[in-house]
């Protein structure tokens, strides 16, 4: 028997955008095992509950993570709605579906653009965050930041968006299915690419629901689930079917992304389609009182926002559970039985975040 | 693995070698932003009152607000452009411009102060008191606290102030028509 030795990997490791740190137990080039920890980038934003107000509270959860942003501040706001029992105007609903979906479309092109680069491919990733940075233009245009949108308040949304924006939007998105054409063919079809993905990091659909898998993880593994089902914002009015794959492995992940980017271009098209004339948002009186559970999709997966409020301007308790520390199981079943040189790809298939899940 | 793709991005390389880059030189070459763009706060010093609403709905503390003095600081290192100041101003005198503030070596609090002609606060400094023998009940001052703090009962002849909400802003008694309210 060959002996085993302890690579340490992370917090500082060129494919890993965030800190996280793991211990490789090798058996030559075989990974026998994974610890990882956590616990780099912590930033007691949950605790902020105490000092803000709810109202506060919105611009604080959207900076829990800069990619996610625009999903977080829709989950608190929807949660804190439920509470005070408010009914967001139609046309907010719809205004939070499209900057959901296109949150979703920059979220995706990122992750491919690191995968690119994690597989040593720079001119796919140049080209995938080209064409991300297309979308930011258009987050820039209609809601004034490019990563922090600040659009989501209780009530509603701070910011309509005119008919020219929405041509923008539609043109936008035109253009960018056609020019992620030769993006999509490249990434299924390409012969260096396949043989980096293939295969590789198979998480079979027993372990995937076993471990608590979530997002295009879980589907990847072929099973059907999607929080979007569940109709909140305008989702219920909008034609939503998730996109599997059956293979489990990496090329799977990467092909459920994909097909989730074309997916989100349809489901703008049809809510800028479908979208009311009315106000943007609600009047909020008083303060909340209860407390309540609400999941939304995000583009990593699917997070569950808590609030507990105690009829004072604070909350008493925000909890959020991001879709990275619901996927670090699956990740460290995936490492076991890999090779060393696969595992900085196999850690960003899981599209991990660990400032949001740090908090 | 059916086939061997040759030349995938010969096209894109192609048009690269003929079109401008995809980049610009910033800031040599400015940048275009859009109207939106929320780059940095400005107050238009003159149409403050000083209630101090912006600085209790920033969340990261970056305004100071000095009825005394007539002073509006912010530390610029410190705002987060979330904009929350900006929906709180019921004077609308503070908004969101476009384009960044300067980097700088050192962190600045940038100070505005009020004309010298309107020193005293419009507001007074107190809390509204209403005259029961000129009030009406018409609730306009209710309807126009940006703190829900006054609740009118137009049949019961009450006009009540929650002390706690109230900013002390005075946009209740620039409203009252029949001049029923007194900043004391």
């Amino acid at each position: 028997m060959s002996t085993r030795s302890i690579v340490p990997f992370g917090p500082q490791h060129p494919v890993l955008p965030e800190p996280v740190h793991l211990d490789l137990v090798l058996e030559d080039e075989m990974v026998v095992d994974a610890v990882p920890s956590i616990g780099y980038i912590h930033r007691g934003l949950e605790k902020l509950v105490d000092k803000r107000d709810f109202k506060q509270y919105v611009y604080i959860a959207e900076r829990v993570c800069g990619i996610c942003s625009c999903g977080h501040g829709l989950g608190y706001c929807q949660a804190v709605e439920q509470v005070m029992g408010i009914e967001v105007p139609d046309r907010a609903r719809y205004l939070r579906t499209i900057w959901m979906e296109m949150s979703r479309v920059h979220s995706h092109l990122l992750w491919l653009g690191l995968l690119a680069d994690a597989m040593g491919f720079e001119s796919l990733f140049m080209e995938s965050w080209r064409l991300r940075e297309k979308i930011l233009d258009l987050f820039d245009e209609t809601t004034g930041g490019r990563i922090i949108h600040s659009v989501n308040q209780v009530g509603g949304v701070q910011k309509d968006m005119d008919q020219g924006m929405l041509d923008d939007i539609l043109r936008v998105t035109r253009d960018l299915e056609k020019d992620m054409k030769p993006v999509i063919d490249t990434f299924l079809q390409d012969y260096t690419v396949q043989s980096r993905l293939k295969g590789v990091g198979v998480l079979s659909k027993e372990d995937a629901i076993g471990l608590g898998a979530v997002g295009p993880m879980l589907r990847a593994s072929g099973v059907s689930y999607d929080a979007r089902l569940l109709g909140y914002a305008a989702y219920g009015e909008l034609s939503v079917e998730p996109v599997l794959s059956t293979e489990g492995d990496s090329y799977g992940r990467c092909a459920v992304r994909l097909q989730e980017i074309l997916q989100s271009f349809a489901l703008i098209r049809e809510a800028i389609g479908k979208i009311p004339a009315g106000p943007v948002s609600a009047p909020v009186k008083g303060n909340p009182d209860g407390e309540y559970f609400f999941r939304i999709e995000q583009p990593r997966g699917e997070a569950i926002y808590y609030v507990k409020c105690n009829g004072t301007k604070n909350l008493e308790r925000f909890r959020l559970r991001t879709p990275t520390t619901s996927n670090i199981p699956p990740m460290v079943q995936l490492l076991k039985g890999s090779q060393l040189a696969d595992v900085p790809l196999l850690i960003l298939t899981i599209d991990p975040c660990v400032s949001c899940t740090e908090r | 693995m059916d086939k061997t793709r040759m030349f995938t991005f010969a096209g894109r390389v192609l048009k690269n070698l003929f079109h401008k880059p995809a980049t610009v030189q910033y800031p040599f070459q400015p940048a275009n932003y859009p109207e939106r763009m929320r780059g940095h706060v400005v107050i238009r010093i003159e149409d403050c009152i000083s209630c101090g609403l912006c600085m209790r709905a920033c969340p990261s503390g970056a305004i100071a607000v000095d009825r005394q003095a007539g002073t509006w600081k912010i530390a610029r290192f410190d705002c987060v452009q979330c904009g929350s100041c900006v929906l709180a101003c019921p004077k609308k005198c503070l908004h969101m411009e476009k384009g960044y503030t300067a980097p700088d070596i050192q962190k600045k609090t940038e100070t505005f102060t009020k004309p010298a002609a309107q020193a005293a606060p419009a507001a007074g400094g107190g809390k509204p008191a209403a005259d029961a023998d000129k009030c009406v009940y018409c609730t306009l001052c209710a309807k126009k606290c940006p703190q829900q703090a006054i609740t009118v009962d137009r049949a019961a002849k009450i006009w009540k102030l929650d002390a706690e909400k109230c900013v002390g802003c005075g946009i209740c008694a620039g409203a009252c028509p029949k001049k029923a309210i007194e900043m004391k």
